[in-house]
Order: structure tokens, then C-alpha cells, then sequence
């Protein structure tokens, strides 16, 4: 749910991956896969234990960036998307599954709670010219994932929907 | 004839006083420069937090002053850019009607103390240890700031990072606390 991630760019093994946009005249939505190794480094880095590491090792991450470049309100809704690897759909985990599976786990609450800035928010209304962001998880997947993805839009959600469709999106992989 | 005509004249001076300040405070209301939108929803959660120094600080005893109530962490990219620029905001309204409160969230002291010291910001810190107070305020992300009335009621939300120094904040906030 922030800015954090031109931050996040260069670390690890230095891999660089390019991000993939989907841009239309209301919206421009950045996707950049983040191999596990980079996403676990971050976390480390932030003195998160081992036990949450072993999780988040095994995930599939893509930040997302989203600006609204119309001049109404868009909204955001995590419910709304839908991802697919041949044809399959991939299930995405709610925050609220995070957040259950850290206080199981019983781990500290500041890292539960960095952990839950890290991750894009599941509703939010787009001011125009707004831009916020995060990351998503998905299970790991090698193959192409394809996201359909709808947006109200409106004061009170009555415009046109937007919706976007993309083939292009990947779990990065770390090098062997 | 002339203490009639003195007195009308008067009149007329205070309401031409009038008419300008409530022009103004309806303008500041109404256009907050980009970025910063109206956030009225009421009476700002208190919370009681250290600041690193180890002093308590509780929200509710600032009341009296504007707040400018600024949620951080040194992991967050737009939070590091704007961080400098809030502490130039502070020099310049230092005689303002107006305390600048920064929380960071969830970080421990030794991230904090490093972080700001590499900085050179020297403003009033408090520590949100567990998180717990940034998720009660429920801002969009971070870096967001809330700029909180002396009634102590939430009038302004300001969305990521930006130079604060920048004339636009500083006039802004300059009319808004006097």
C-alpha cells in the first residue's frame, strides 16, 4: 500500500526485471515480478524471523503501481481481478489469510504489520492524479499468467466501468 | 450627520474585513493545493506513543494547535525523498500555530536513530513500535499526513510524498493555522 518499491529496484542478485504496463486513457497500471530472493532480502533486511522467510520464499510476487489519470474517482477492488496460468485459475490470498497465518504462526506485530504496507490494499478510491501501490502474491506459477482486471468509477461507483486484460505477467525466478 | 456617516463607514470597514476572511478561509477549505484533500471525518483517534528520547507524547494534550501528524518509515522510497523537506516546513512555520508530529511505523529504535541521524531531521519523532497506532489511523499508505484542527478534529489528508517546502504547502498552511 505505498511507494516503497523504486526503492526496491537494484537489490539482491541485482536482477532487473521490466515492468509491464497497461495503460488507457483512465488508468496506468505498472506490474514489475520481483524474484522471491529479492522480495525475502527486503523483509530480511527489516529483521524478519525465519519462520515468515520460509513463507514468503515459496510466493509469487508482482508490485503493481496504479495511477488514476482520469479526472473522476477510481476504485480499486482486489475481488474484482482474476488471474489464470493456462487456463487455471490462480488463487490470490486476501491480506486478512496473511494476517491470520502471522498471528497463527505468533509473530512479532511490527513485522505483521510492515509485512501488511508491503502489500497493495484490497479496496481503494483512486483520486484523480493519485498513485499508490503494492505488491500482490499469488502461488507460484512457470507459466504466463494472464489477469482480468475491472474498476468502477465514479463518486458513488456509477461511471463506465474500466476493465483491462493482460497475458503479459509472470512469477520471476530467481537465477539458479 | 458626520458621526452617522462615520459609523456607516466603520460598518462598512468591518464587513469588508469579514467578507475577506471568510473568502480566505473558504478558499483554504476548498483548494488545498494537489494533493492534499479534505478529510472531515471528524475527531482524531488519540494515542499515547514514545518519542525516542523515551517521552510519552499523547495526541489529545496538543489541543490548541494545528497538527500536522506525518506517518513514516525509512523503507518507504517517497518517505526518505520528503523527509528533509518536512523539516525545512518546520523552520519556516516555526513560529506558526502548528506542531509537526512524525510517527514512524513499526521500525525499531536503532533503524530510526540511524536513519534520521543520516538525515540530519531534527523533529519530534514518535515510535509506533507494534504498528499498532498506524493501523487505527488507517492511512491510504505511506508516507500520508493528516492535518488535525485545534478542536482536534481531522480536516486534511495528504496523499504520498511531496516538497513540502514548496511555496504552495507553506502558503497553504500558513493561512490555514492563522
Amino acid at each position: 500500500m505505498l511507494n516503497i518499491f523504486p526503492f526496491l529496484l537494484v537489490i539482491a542478485n541485482m536482477q532487473v526485471v521490466q515492468p509491464v504496463f497497461v495503460i488507457t486513457p483512465d488508468i496506468e497500471i505498472e506490474f514489475t515480478p520481483r524474484t522471491p530472493n529479492q522480495m525475502t532480502s527486503f523483509y530480511e533486511a527489516r529483521g524478519f524471523p525465519e519462520a515468515m522467510l520460509n513463507v514468503l520464499k515459496q510466493q509469487c510476487y508482482i508490485t503493481v503501481g496504479i495511477t488514476n489519470l482520469s479526472n473522476q474517482k477510481i476504485w480499486l477492488d482486489l475481488s474484482q481481478w482474476t488471474f489464470s496460468a493456462s487456463g487455471k485459475k490462480l488463487p490470490r490470498e486476501h491480506r486478512d489469510h496473511w494476517k491470520k497465518r502471522w498471528q497463527d504462526m505468533d509473530m512479532p506485530l511490527n513485522k505483521q504489520s510492515t509485512f501488511r504496507w508491503t502489500l497493495i490494499p484490497e479496496n481503494l478510491d483512486y483520486l484523480p492524479g493519485e498513485h499508490e501501490g503494492g505488491n500482490l502474491i499469488l502461488p507460484f506459477s512457470d507459466k504466463a499468467i494472464t489477469l482480468h482486471a475491472s474498476f468502477a468509477t465514479g463518486e458513488h461507483k456509477q461511471g463506465e466501468r474500466i476493465t483491462i486484460t493482460t497475458d503479459k505477467l509472470f512469477c520471476a525466478e530467481d537465477a539458479p | 450627520m458626520s458621526a452617522l456617516f462615520n459609523a456607516m463607514k466603520q460598518l462598512l470597514f468591518v464587513m469588508t474585513i469579514l467578507f475577506s476572511t471568510l473568502v480566505n478561509a473558504d478558499s483554504v477549505n476548498t483548494n488545498p493545493p494537489f494533493g492534499i484533500r479534505n478529510y472531515d471525518i471528524g475527531n482524531a483517534p488519540d494515542f499515547t506513543l514514545l518519542d525516542i528520547d523515551d517521552k510519552a507524547f499523547t495526541l489529545s494534550e496538543t489541543r490548541g494547535h494545528w497538527i500536522f501528524l506525518h506517518f513514516w518509515a525509512s523503507w518507504c522510497g517517497p518517505c526518505r525523498e520528503e523527509m528533509p523537506t518536512i523539516q525545512k516546513l518546520a523552520d519556516i512555520l516555526q513560529k506558526e500555530n502548528l506542531k509537526i508530529i512524525m510517527v514512524n511505523t513499526a521500525e525499531d529504535e536503532d533503524t530510526i536513530f540511524e536513519f534520521l541521524a543520516a538525515i540530519d531531521v531534527d523533529l519530534t519523532n514518535l515510535m509506533d513500535a507494534d504498528g499498532l497506532v498506524t493501523e487505527t489511523w488507517k492511512p491510504r499508505g505511506l508516507p500520508t499526513t493528516f492535518l488535525i484542527n485545534p478542536k482536534g478534529e481531522i480536516k486534511y489528508q495528504a496523499i504520498g510524498g511531496r516538497e513540502w517546502d514548496k511555496p504552495e504547502y507553506i502558503k497553504f498552511l500558513k493561512q490555514l493555522v492563522r
